[in-house]
Formats: structure tokens, C-alpha cells, sequence
């Protein structure tokens, strides 16, 4: 077995055992919740206690602690979330849909802000110390250290309050009737609502990618290799493209990451936009307290994390051998 | 190492030494001017935190604005007798801004210094020891990072009343990863060196090693995360009382822009908005530019010689 081979297996391994202590976690926080949400249901007094027994039993509740572990942990491996509580639905019924509106929102933004900003990055770092590069630096620090939802405030604000250009919440104008994906996003209609939470997450993420290009170019920049190229008669443009392309792993790296944090990073986005995906699902989900939706929602973004991690992992060890690859993983 | 008997002389050149360093520090910010005005914004809110409360003209909840004809002002535009306006409920808007700083510093600043001190020696323990210590801290850090942090923030704040400190301690757990694995990278490369290695080979133990020997290399660079701790800390603790899961018991600026927004009255009152919108933002953003000048400092890589 190569060194690869080993890190590889062993990575895995480390992610599975994540994988289970996060859903355990997860068990564990939501059996201590009190209250259930079947109370409400039993205090409106409209259930004898048969009623209730069987609804229990329906989801398991009267089985000892562990057995319920060890279904629970079998029904997320098969990705059987049971029913939805208040929807009367099975869980990934209502959870599908969703998934797919925040995929189709967020994954565009993300792909856009890492290639643009890089690239914007990258150029400010070769002009150091030019305006330009000061007033990205200082730009997108406000952008991604200001919480989301404010400046997701302002651009409403200014855009569909007072300018009126484009509309302040949801995903789709509230007569529109669409059937199936194609018709739902294949519209004038959803893009007139998607352009501006589009914009936002786009402008949120901006700041790391920037920053990180950035820093790579500026490393890179005194290097010898450079001064070989330089040395070659390669013009400007060219060197920064060598620059450029040697400092392209830690953005890589950091893009898996990011798609890892995807739906938890702009739950607060979905809820100003009233958008309906997974992040804003959870939300409402907690407040109701529709467990098996909660637990599933975030079992979900557990694992696209864990996921990103191991991706991220393996691909920095397989693009950069020099990097130990025994543990320690990325930063 | 000498028997410490540290003669009054000594005392006085260290705290000498240290307002020296405070005073180059303060120079230095002062070179740049972005970094500078992140101090001076910072300054401010501390002073807003400390004081705010007791600087608010009326009290943020209990207290409605009344005009001239003894009416409630419900969302009344900057006046006289509101400067900066009324809420939906006819609350003072100028109050609950002053009002509303002091939990966002209490849990900025205990946040971020719970998130630096923990990440710093769970960092500094595990690069020094290595091994299965490494192993354990490491995996214990993945593990963090694994546990999406807002969701399970929230999870954990409908079964716990949300209070002030509980948020803090929550978000201290899930946020120390970050300086744990940057501290810990770095001290495996100080680790290497001589006078460590002299240290160790001289006969002082672990725990003195660590503290005198290790600890104060990789300082500089526990202070800037835990500066980023303190926004970072700022930004989730206002987040989280925007979606609704703050401390219901004090007037927050997240806890204002949750009213304005859920009362639908964000298309109209703008002065209930942008008082606290900005604040967040402005505190933020400046913990961000100072930490950016020190990081050009710390990292020698990025800095070049021009």
C-alpha cells in the first residue's frame, strides 16, 4: 500500500467515526429537548390515549433509548428521515425541494465569487500597493466581516425598497404556479428574484477568496522561480499567470471547504429573502419543533461538511506532495 | 535558569518594557490609517458598551415616546422629540441603540478571549506534546469543525433559555478550532529550534518549556485570533438574535434589527434599521483592519520588501 493509499484509508476512517459522533451529538441534543411536539398535539385534548400510544409508537417513542439510537442511526444511513411531524410528509419530501433551492442559489454564487475574486486577487497582489489593491483589501473586509443578513438589509433596502428594481423576498412572484425544476428556474420571473441574494452571497464570499489570492501572489512574487521567468523575457501578464497558477491550491482547498459550509453559512440569507431553502427550513423547523425535519436538515449539513473536509484533505495531499501527509490536515 | 529572587529593579524594567510595547504598538496602528480608524471605532464601542445604558435618554423597553398631543409616536421619523426616531411599539430608537451595545461587547470580548485562550493552548499543547496528544486535540478540532455551528447553535438554545453568557460559552466551543490549528502549526516549527531544544536539554520541564520557551513565540499570533475571535463572536451573537435566539432579556442590535425586520418594517423606518445595521458592521469590519495590519507584521511571508 503507497503513502497515499494509507492516508487515504485512514482519512476515511476518521470521517466516518466524525460522521457518528456528529449524529450522535445531534440525538443526544434533541432527546433533551423538553417538551415534544407531540404534546401539543395530546394537550389540545383532541387524542384519547390510545390515539397517543399509537402515534407513539408510530415514531418509535415507546421503545427503550437505545433501540431508538439504533434506528435512528440505521434511518440516516439509508437516508430514511421518517415523517415529518407538522407536514405530514416523509421527511425528504419536504427536504428535497429545498436542497435544491439553496443548491441552485448557492453553488452558482460560490463557483462566480472563487474565479472572479481569484482573479481580482491575484491582480491586486501583483500591483502591490496600488489603489486598487488597497480598496479591494479594505472592500471586502467590510463585506465578509459584516454579518450577511445586514448587508443583505442594505441592498434591499436600496435595490427593492427604494429603487425598486428588483423584489425583496422569495423565490418566486406568489402567483407563479411552476411544475417541476425546469419551469421553476428556467424563468425571467426567478431570475428577477434570484439576482440579488445571488449578488449577496457572491459579495459575502468574495473577501477569503481575494484575500487568500492575494496573499498567494504576494508570496510567490519575490520567488526565484519568478525571476527565472522574468529572466526568460515573459511579460507581465505572463509571470503573474505562473505566479497565479503556483498559489491555486490553498484556493482550491479552501473552495471544497466553503461548499462543505455552503448550507449552513447562509441560513441567515435564506431568511431575509424568505428563501425557501434548506438553512430557512431549519429554522422554521426548530421553532416548531418538528424534530425528525430538524434532525435530517442538519444531519445534512453535517455530512456535506464532513465531506468538503475529507475532499479537502485528499486533495491537498494529492496535489502537493510535499505536504506531510501523515495527519495534521489543512488549516 | 537562576532561583527567582526578582529585585524591585527588574519589576520596574518590565513594566517599563511593557508600556513600551503598548506605545510602539499604538505608533504603529497609527501608520495605518485604516488600521487606525478601526482603533478609533473600537475605542468608541467599548465606551458605547460601558457606558451606553446609562448615556440612553429614556429606558429602551419600559418607556414610550409621547408627542405634543400626548399620543404614542409609533415609527416617527427623526425629531426632536426622538433623534433618531420610534420604533413599531413607539420605543426610543436612540436608547435602544446606546442600550443595545453592551451585550454585543460583553459577548465580542468574552467570546473572542474564550475562543483565543482555549484555541491557544489547546494549540500550543498539542504542537508541543505531538503524538497521541496531537492525535486527540486534532481529531477533537475536526470534530468542531464537523458540528455545523449554526445549527446546532440553535438547536442548543431551544432546549437552554438564551442568555448572555450561554451564547458566549457556545460560541467559544464551536469557534476555538480555529486558532488551535493555527497556533499548533506554528509551534511545531518553534518546537524545532535551538533554544528549545537547549531548554528541554538543560533540564526544564514541559510545562516551563511550554510557557516560558514556546508560548511567547507563537503569542503574536494567538492575539490576532483572538481578535478575530472578537468578531467573529460579535457577528454570530448577532446572528443568532436576529433569526431570534438572543438573550430576550436585554435590548441587542441584533434584537433590533429582528423587530424591525419580522414587524415589516424595514421598507419604511429606516432610522430603526441603519443605527443598529451599522454598528454591527462598523465593529466588525474594524477588529478585521486591525487584525490586517498585524497580520502583514506576524506573517513575514506576505510582507515584501518593497
Amino acid at each position: 500500500m503507497s503513502k497515499f493509499q494509507r492516508f487515504l484509508l485512514k482519512r476515511l476512517a476518521i470521517s466516518v467515526l466524525l460522521t457518528l459522533v456528529a449524529v450522535s451529538v445531534i440525538f443526544v441534543v434533541l432527546r433533551l429537548l423538553p417538551g415534544s411536539p407531540f404534546e401539543a398535539l395530546v394537550t389540545s385534548g383532541n387524542l384519547n390515549q390510545e390515539q397517543i400510544d399509537e402515534i407513539r409508537a408510530m415514531y418509535g417513542l415507546d421503545q427503550s433509548i437505545w433501540v431508538q439510537y439504533v434506528n435512528y442511526l440505521g434511518s440516516l444511513l439509508t437516508f430514511q428521515f421518517g415523517y415529518s411531524i407538522l407536514r405530514s410528509q416523509p421527511v425528504w419530501d419536504v427536504l428535497e425541494p429545498r436542497l435544491i433551492n439553496s443548491l441552485i442559489l448557492l453553488v452558482p454564487a460560490l463557483v462566480t465569487t472563487a474565479i472572479l475574486s481569484s482573479v481580482l486577487g491575484m491582480y491586486a497582489g501583483w500591483n502591490r500597493g496600488s489603489r486598487l489593491e488597497k480598496f479591494s483589501i479594505v472592500s471586502t473586509t467590510l463585506l465578509r466581516s459584516t454579518p450577511v443578513f445586514i448587508t443583505a438589509i442594505f441592498f434591499i433596502i436600496v435595490f427593492a425598497y427604494n429603487l425598486e428594481i428588483v423584489p425583496a423576498l422569495g423565490m418566486r412572484s406568489i402567483r407563479a404556479t411552476p411544475d417541476g425544476y425546469i419551469e421553476t428556474f428556467g424563468s425571467l420571473d426567478f431570475l428577477h428574484h434570484y439576482i440579488l441574494p445571488f449578488t449577496i452571497a457572491v459579495l459575502y464570499y468574495s473577501g477569503d477568496f481575494l484575500l487568500l489570492a492575494r496573499n498567494g501572489v504576494v508570496e510567490k512574487r519575490g520567488s526565484e522561480f519568478l525571476k527565472l521567468h522574468r529572466a526568460k523575457g515573459l511579460t507581465e501578464m505572463e509571470q503573474l499567470a505562473r505566479a497565479g497558477r503556483n498559489s491555486m491550491l490553498p484556493i482550491l482547498t479552501y473552495f471544497t471547504l466553503r461548499l462543505g459550509m455552503i448550507f449552513q453559512g447562509l441560513i441567515l440569507l435564506e431568511v431575509v429573502f424568505s428563501w425557501p431553502g434548506i438553512g430557512r427550513e431549519l429554522v422554521l423547523a426548530i421553532q416548531q419543533q418538528d424534530y425528525p425535519l430538524v434532525q435530517a436538515a442538519v444531519f445534512i449539513m453535517a455530512l456535506a461538511v464532513i465531506l468538503a473536509n475529507l475532499l479537502a484533505d485528499v486533495l491537498y495531499a494529492y496535489f502537493d506532495p510535499t505536504v506531510s501527509t501523515s495527519g495534521g490536515g489543512t488549516a | 535558569m537562576s532561583t527567582e529572587t526578582k529585585p524591585k529593579a527588574e519589576l520596574y524594567k518590565r513594566v517599563d518594557a511593557l508600556w513600551t510595547t503598548v506605545r510602539d504598538q499604538f505608533a504603529f496602528l497609527r501608520q495605518d490609517p485604516m488600521a487606525f480608524a478601526g482603533m478609533l471605532v473600537v475605542a468608541a464601542f467599548v465606551f458605547l458598551g460601558l457606558f451606553g445604558p446609562y448615556l440612553a435618554p429614556h429606558d429602551p423597553i419600559e418607556h414610550t415616546v409621547r408627542g405634543d398631543g400626548g399620543s404614542v409616536l409609533r415609527l416617527a421619523a427623526p425629531s426632536a422629540d426622538a433623534f433618531f426616531g420610534t420604533t413599531a411599539y413607539g420605543k426610543d430608537v436612540l436608547s435602544q441603540f446606546l442600550a443595545g451595545a453592551r451585550p454585543t461587547l460583553i459577548v465580542g470580548l468574552f467570546g473572542g478571549l474564550g475562543t483565543g485562550a482555549l484555541g491557544f493552548s489547546v494549540g500550543v499543547v498539542s504542537g508541543y506534546y505531538g503524538g497521541w496528544v496531537d492525535e486527540l486535540l486534532m481529531r477533537l478540532t475536526d470534530l468542531t469543525f464537523s458540528l455545523p455551528f449554526m445549527p446546532m447553535a440553535l438547536l442548543l438554545l431551544t432546549f437552554m433559555t438564551p442568555n448572555i453568557w450561554l451564547i458566549t460559552a457556545i460560541i467559544a466551543a464551536f469557534l476555538w478550532k480555529m486558532p488551535a490549528r493555527v497556533v499548533r502549526s506554528e509551534v511545531l516549527s518553534v518546537r524545532e529550534r535551538t533554544f528549545v531544544k537547549s531548554a528541554r536539554a538543560s533540564g526544564a520541564s514541559d510545562l516551563r518549556t511550554m510557557l516560558y520557551h514556546v508560548a511567547p513565540n507563537v503569542l503574536p499570533i494567538g492575539f490576532l485570533y483572538t481578535a478575530y475571535g472578537v468578531a467573529w463572536a460579535i457577528a454570530a451573537q448577532a446572528s443568532l438574535a436576529f433569526l431570534g435566539f438572543g438573550d430576550p432579556t436585554m435590548t441587542s442590535w441584533g434584537r433590533m434589527l429582528r423587530q424591525v425586520f419580522a414587524s415589516g418594517n424595514m421598507r419604511v423606518a429606516w432610522w430603526w434599521v441603519l443605527p443598529p445595521a451599522v454598528g454591527i458592521a462598523a465593529i466588525t469590519t474594524s477588529v478585521f483592519l486591525i487584525g490586517r495590519a498585524y497580520e502583514e507584521v506576524i506573517n513575514p511571508e506576505i510582507q515584501t520588501d518593497q
